[in-house]
């Protein structure tokens, strides 16, 4: 669990962060977002002491940070950057088993655990064990950053836009990853980033920052739906905030059952976003879906109505 | 193996056996310094050995070069550690004008404090080589990416860690050539030992100049320029090769 008391972050005459509290939970995915300089990158270095806090509070299952040597708080918390600064006189797996080198881990255990970090982030290897970080694509850095900073197998991660970078592909499918890890391993994630849809899709709590402060805080679907002020509403997206919700919710929540009138002909998953649901009746010009099983078998039907008005009685 | 061994150091093995040849064999060349130089008596330079003058000059070059190499790294990366910082701009300024100070003015200010013999010119060379040696070792760490810097610290390196593992390996090339710099520069700037009662391979140049014997200069000359391009072609080869 982190917890950041009454958190302010002063540089000369400029307050970065100014008097902000964020408790994220052991398990939570917590992130950061707001406009450039409004003081996330900041307050994600504080937490390791890459920046020390001006005054308040921070502490680490329950602990203050400074109670810890700053060497051994930064080990067992994993770091993640958008530049990557991997070490360009390193090889990959060099790169990838530093904070365990650090730690006095066995060459062997070393070993074994770069190679299957490198298997979870999918890299080869054969083809990537060897390269040095110029030889690589920026997505392949970015992964290789990803697997140095989970390569201790730290609790706690810090990630700064880790995936800023990528094409919507490669990002999509590492947000995948990262998500399914973070809810298969536990781990505390407090994630940095400019993309309200990547901030939206894997945040168990979304911070929004402004100036240097926190202007809401909550579950993406509670700030979604009551921001707290304009600035929040048209960060979150303005009048896409619709889609975004849509985009949040299953095809499941506004399912009904099979009617009597035969199936629809266009199906939709059933572990589809509501946006994509949206999106098919729009291309396919129907409205009404057949929403499916995994095994492709109707289990029940979804209408426009049902899709735009669930929240109003139907 | 080998054969990239020899190919690698073929070309500092050639200057090599050269200046050696050129040392040992200068003697055999008398008839042609007698056409250059028909009025004088002696037209090999026989006062010294060359081969003992030649010992002298490594040895003056090597002591400046390795006090030079010390106390520049060190200094270079005292002034860019949190403590030195506030020393760094006064340091980096110094470094790039020294560089414009004429060796021989160094030398002239060295022997009134020092006196004539060896180590005014040790020192006059350590000084004068001291410069690109903290200017590129300076100019190596400032220029590591500051990303870099910043995953390290992330990552939990200690400061000496972050030196030693990153800073100093990714400066390397740069700190080297700084060194390179020096020490080709002081290999010519020694021959000015001999004006100041330090003997070494300016000796037949000087005594040259002094005697109007132009063989004499032309010896000297030869042997300090192969010893130049001996050395520097070692330093040429030893940035590490960082891929196969
Ligand atoms: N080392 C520093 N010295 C002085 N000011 C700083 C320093 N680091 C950050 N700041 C200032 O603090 C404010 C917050 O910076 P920060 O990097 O936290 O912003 P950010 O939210 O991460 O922005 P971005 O989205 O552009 O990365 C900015 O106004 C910045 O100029
Ligand atoms: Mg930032």
């Amino acid at each position: 669990m982190i917890e950041l008391i009454n958190i302010s972050k002063r540089f000369g005459s400029t307050t970065a962060v100014d008097s902000i509290s964020l408790k994220v939970e052991s398990g939570e995915f917590c992130c950061l977002v707001g406009t450039s300089g409004c003081g996330k990158s900041t307050t994600l270095r504080m937490i390791n002491r890459l920046i020390e806090h001006s005054d308040g509070e921070i502490h680490i299952d329950q602990q203050p940070i400074r109670s810890f040597k700053e060497e051994a708080l930064r080990r067992r918390i994993g770091y993640a950057i958008q530049s990557t600064g991997l070490f360009p006189h390193w090889t990959v797996a060099r790169n990838i088993g530093l904070v365990p080198r650090l730690l006095k881990w066995p060459k062997s255990k070393v070993d074994a655990r770069v190679e299957e970090l490198m298997t979870l982030l999918g890299l080869s290897m054969d083809e990537f064990a060897g390269k040095y970080p110029d030889q690589l694509s920026g997505g392949q850095a970015q992964r290789v950053g990803v697997a140095r900073a989970l390569a201790a197998d730290p609790d706690i991660l810090l990630m700064d836009e880790p995936f800023g970078a990528l094409d919507p592909i490669t990002r999509e499918s590492l947000q995948l990853e990262l998500r399914d890890l973070q809810a298969r391993l536990g781990k505390t994630i407090v994630f940095v980033t400019h993309d309200m849809d990547e901030a939206l899709a894997l945040a168990d709590r979304l911070v929004v920052m402004h100036e240097g402060r926190i202007m809401q805080q909550g579950h993406p679907l509670s700030v979604l739906r009551e921001p707290a002020n304009d600035f929040v509403a048209s960060l979150l997206g303005g009048e896409d905030r619709g889609l975004k919700e849509a985009a949040l919710l299953p095809v499941s929540e506004r399912m009904m059952p099979l009617g009597t009138g035969g199936v629809a002909r266009e199906r939709i998953d059933q572990g589809a976003s509501l946006r994509e649901a949206l999106s098919v009746m729009l291309w396919r010009r129907v409205e009404r879906l057949a929403v499916v099983d995994d095994d492709d078998i109707p289990i029940g039907e979804l209408s426009f109505r049902r899709l735009v008005g669930a929240r109003i009685h139907d | 193996m080998t054969d990239h061994w020899a190919g690698r150091w073929r070309v500092p093995v050639i200057w090599g056996l050269l200046l050696l040849a050129g040392c040992l064999l200068m003697g055999q060349l008398e008839a042609l310094f007698r056409w250059v130089e028909p009025d004088s008596r002696d037209v090999i330079f026989s006062r010294v050995d060359f081969l003992v003058l030649l010992g002298r000059h490594l040895l003056v070059v090597s002591v400046a070069a390795v006090l030079a190499t010390l106390i520049g790294v060190g200094g270079a990366i005292a002034v860019t550690r949190p403590g030195g910082r506030d020393f760094l701009p006064l340091v980096a300024q110094v470094a790039s004008l020294g560089q414009t100070f004429p060796p021989v003015a160094v030398l002239a200010l060295a022997v009134p404090v020092l006196g004539f013999g060896t180590l005014p010119i040790v020192v006059a060379l350590l000084l004068y080589g001291l410069l690109p040696i903290v200017r590129n070792t300076l100019a190596g760490i400032e220029g590591i990416d500051p990303s870099v810097r910043e995953a390290a610290r992330g990552m939990g390196m200690t400061s000496g860690q972050i030196l030693r593992q990153v800073e100093l390996p990714l400066a390397a090339p740069v700190i080297l050539a700084g060194i390179r710099t020096s020490v080709t520069i002081n290999i010519a700037t020694a021959a000015l030992g001999a004006t100041v009662g330090s003997s070494n391979l300016g000796d037949p140049i000087i005594s040259g100049i002094v005697n109007g014997n132009t063989a004499y200069i032309v010896q000297g000359a030869v042997l300090i320029a192969l010893l130049a391009l001996t050395v520097d072609s070692v330093f040429a080869r030893l940035a590490p090769a960082r891929r196969a």
